[in-house]
């Protein structure tokens, strides 16, 4: 091991590397858009009440900066287009002139049903309604669709907030007219707000159950990546070891070849245990430095030990199997990185694989990172106890002892000492 | 009790077009140093290696000290100590380091694997170098560093594959004169090599194998004399297989 020191420095600091980058990078798409905050152009050709209405809840909302006026004068709507055109903003949206006087009217005209129905006299001012009239809502070009939907969402429900407090302006002025209620516009308001939608924990953990973010997802999911990589230098070392000859001495000794692998096998282990958990140290100790939240562990941190052991396990076996069917390092090294990349990405390495077509879902359980990942996630997403991880470890563990087994019998088969 | 017998052994390589062995058959006796002679592709190291046990015959028979090739390969490892032609050693490992793995290997205690080595070391010349890496050393060193790694175990049987190709002269004499005290040890040596010159000099027989079939054996001397026109055990050699060049591939 202290023959080759930057060797193994590199097989540490690659992955922190990686994890780290790994994180920063998905931090954004990870966030639910509600947790982030957009620049937002608006453009009000109405000046009604309405337009005041959806500006003011815009502007106190968490999740935009509205800029209404350029220079001290008011945006254009070509403005507006202009600037969302050259990618200067993301958003834009125009009232147009007259939506609150047709909100109005369509608020007096329900209003007045309302009266007919229950026997009230008093009617509201109305006209004749002109049709629908929209609040234009623009996006910069290059806006993906999976950006505009959640945004088109948060604004409708900002202007339908807003002319439900018009229609109740206007219930709450009929109720002024006449004595039948008591109701004031409050307590309108809050009797609207009266049902709603909470997430509620899953389970009696409460706070303690975490919603998957990218620190959680990239963390584990990289550091396996990065134990899985050992197959590279794993394999290399067993065809450098068949190369110089040193392989065929220890097959000349009697009995030397089982415990030699056997040895292989617990010091990558070791090794690979070690890499993950520094890379779980970086995840709840470095990741802060860098503006991400902490890795939570779960309720039962203890458990990724066994968890680790077991994956570290698992890649030195693909190791060994990779080193040994092959005959020469051109060929073992390409289809060891590449092998592992391709099982990355059918194992939710990449991207999680609930979010993966259904074709490359059932796939994934040919992927030792899949069982890999899952208990790990088990273990810091889902606060699993040691019953809910054993599943994915035995099959992990089945999966190492097979290409153990394999090696060995290729090894013989082939007449290439391990 | 021959320290080798060969019976009649056969193996064809997948793929390959003519047999390495084809009803191969010698006999080595006990205590004496004995030169497996042939041209390239003759089967000198398939049979070195089907001794080892490093490969399996398609038929035929071998012991080695009475014991089967085949069925008693475990004990048999301990009887013998083996030479490759390549440095069978770990190059980032000092010469020491290298000499204590295999030895523990061996089941040797520290104590032992350390008095065997220094006595190697100081005989074939690298008891000032025990303590650096074999990548470090020169190619004779190598070679002489490969050939203690074989003896840890005092084998009873020593088999070399071309142990002195490509040295230089002083660590060929240094191997030679070896090999010879080791035979005085009651001990038995099966060497391979392409220099005639040097198994005339050292060995007490050689038998001649070309295309994997056995030629003829005997003491180079009888060789020599009894061998129409021929001066030399080279002589004798050329005589037997020809002067066709062999060259092979795999």
């Amino acid at each position: 091991m202290r023959r080759d020191i930057s060797g193994l420095i590199l097989l540490l600091v690659m992955p922190a590397a990686l994890i780290i980058v790994m994180a920063l990078i998905q931090d954004a798409p990870f966030k639910d858009y509600k947790e982030l905050k957009f620049d937002l152009l608006l453009a009000d050709n109405d000046h009604g009440s309405l337009a005041a209405q959806i500006t003011n809840g815009l502007k106190h909302s968490k999740n935009f900066y509205v800029t209404d006026s350029l220079d001290g004068k008011p945006i254009t709507e070509a403005q507006l287009k202009q600037l969302l055109n050259k990618g200067d903003y993301k958003i834009g949206i125009v009232i147009p002139s007259g939506v609150t006087a047709e909100m109005v009217n369509a608020a007096n005209i329900v209003v007045n049903d309302i009266a007919k129905r229950t026997g009230i006299t008093t009617t509201m001012p109305t006209r004749e309604l002109r049709g629908q009239m929209y609040i234009h809502l623009y996006f910069d070009p290059v806006s993906k669709p999976s950006f505009r939907t959640p945004i088109a969402a948060a604004l409708d429900k900002y202007i339908t907030y807003s002319s439900t407090n018009i229609l109740m302006e206007r219930l709450s002025m009929l109720s002024k007219d006449t004595t039948t209620t008591t109701t004031d516009k409050a307590d309108l308001s809050k009797i609207m707000q009266g049902i709603g939608l909470k997430e509620e924990p899953l389970n009696d953990k409460g706070d303690l159950m975490l919603h998957i973010n990218s620190v959680q997802h990239n963390v584990p999911a990289w550091a396996i990546f990065g134990m899985f990589f050992i197959v590279v230098p794993i394999a290399g070392h067993l065809l450098r070891e068949r190369e110089d000859g040193s392989a065929f001495r220890i097959a000349l000794i009697p009995g030397a070849t089982f415990y030699v692998t056997l040895g292989k096998i617990v010091f990558y282990t070791l090794i690979c245990t070690v890499q993950f958990m520094i890379m779980l140290s970086i995840g709840l100790w470095a990741m802060p430095v860098w503006g991400l939240p902490a890795l939570y562990p779960g309720l039962h941190p203890l458990l990724l030990l066994p968890v680790a052991v077991c994956i570290a396990f698992t890649a030195t076996a693909y190791g060994l199997f990779t080193g040994t069917i092959f005959k020469t390092i051109t060929q073992a090294l390409p289809f060891g990185s590449v092998s592992v990349v391709i099982l990355s990405a059918i194992g939710g390495i990449w991207i999680p694989v609930e979010i993966l077509p259904e074709s490359m879902q059932r796939l994934a359980i040919i992927s030792p990172m899949h069982w890999s990942l899952d208990a790990v996630n088990q273990v810091i997403l889902r606060n699993g106890d040691l019953s809910s991880v054993l599943p994915s470890l035995a099959i992990l563990f089945a999966i190492g002892v097979l290409l153990w087994v394999a090696s060995l019998i290729i090894s013989k088969r082939q007449n290439r000492p391990i | 009790m021959f320290a080798i017998e060969i019976k009649d052994i056969r193996k064809k390589y997948k793929g390959a077009e003519a047999s390495a062995l084809d009803g191969f058959s010698f006999l080595v006796k006990q205590q004496q140093i004995v030169g497996l002679l042939g041209p390239n592709g003759a089967g000198k190291t398939t049979t070195i290696s089907i001794l080892c046990g490093i490969i399996q015959p398609d038929s035929g028979a071998a012991f080695i000290l009475g014991k089967d090739c085949m069925k008693q390969i475990q004990q048999i490892r301990y009887l013998i100590g083996m030479v490759p032609q390549q440095i069978a050693l770990f190059g980032n490992l000092t010469a020491m380091e290298n000499f204590t793995y295999i030895g523990r290997l061996y089941g040797l205690s520290t104590a032992t694997i350390n008095t065997r080595t220094r006595h190697l070391l100081e005989r074939l010349g690298l008891d000032n170098q025990a303590h650096k890496r074999i990548n470090a050393y020169s190619g004779g060193m190598k070679r002489r560093a490969n050939i203690i790694a074989s003896l840890l175990h005092e084998p009873e049987i020593l088999i070399l594959d071309e142990p002195t190709a490509g040295v230089d002269v002083q660590s060929r004499a240094m191997i030679l004169d070896f090999l010879k005290e080791y035979r005085r040890q009651n001990k038995t040596i099966l060497y391979t090599s392409h220099l005639m010159d040097e198994a005339e000099q050292i060995c007490d027989e050689v038998a001649i194998i070309d295309e994997g079939r056995f030629v003829i054996s005997g003491a180079p001397k009888e060789l020599v004399k009894n061998t129409v026109n021929c001066k030399r055990l080279e002589d004798v050699f050329l005589h037997y297989t020809g002067r066709t060049v062999r060259d092979t591939t795999e």
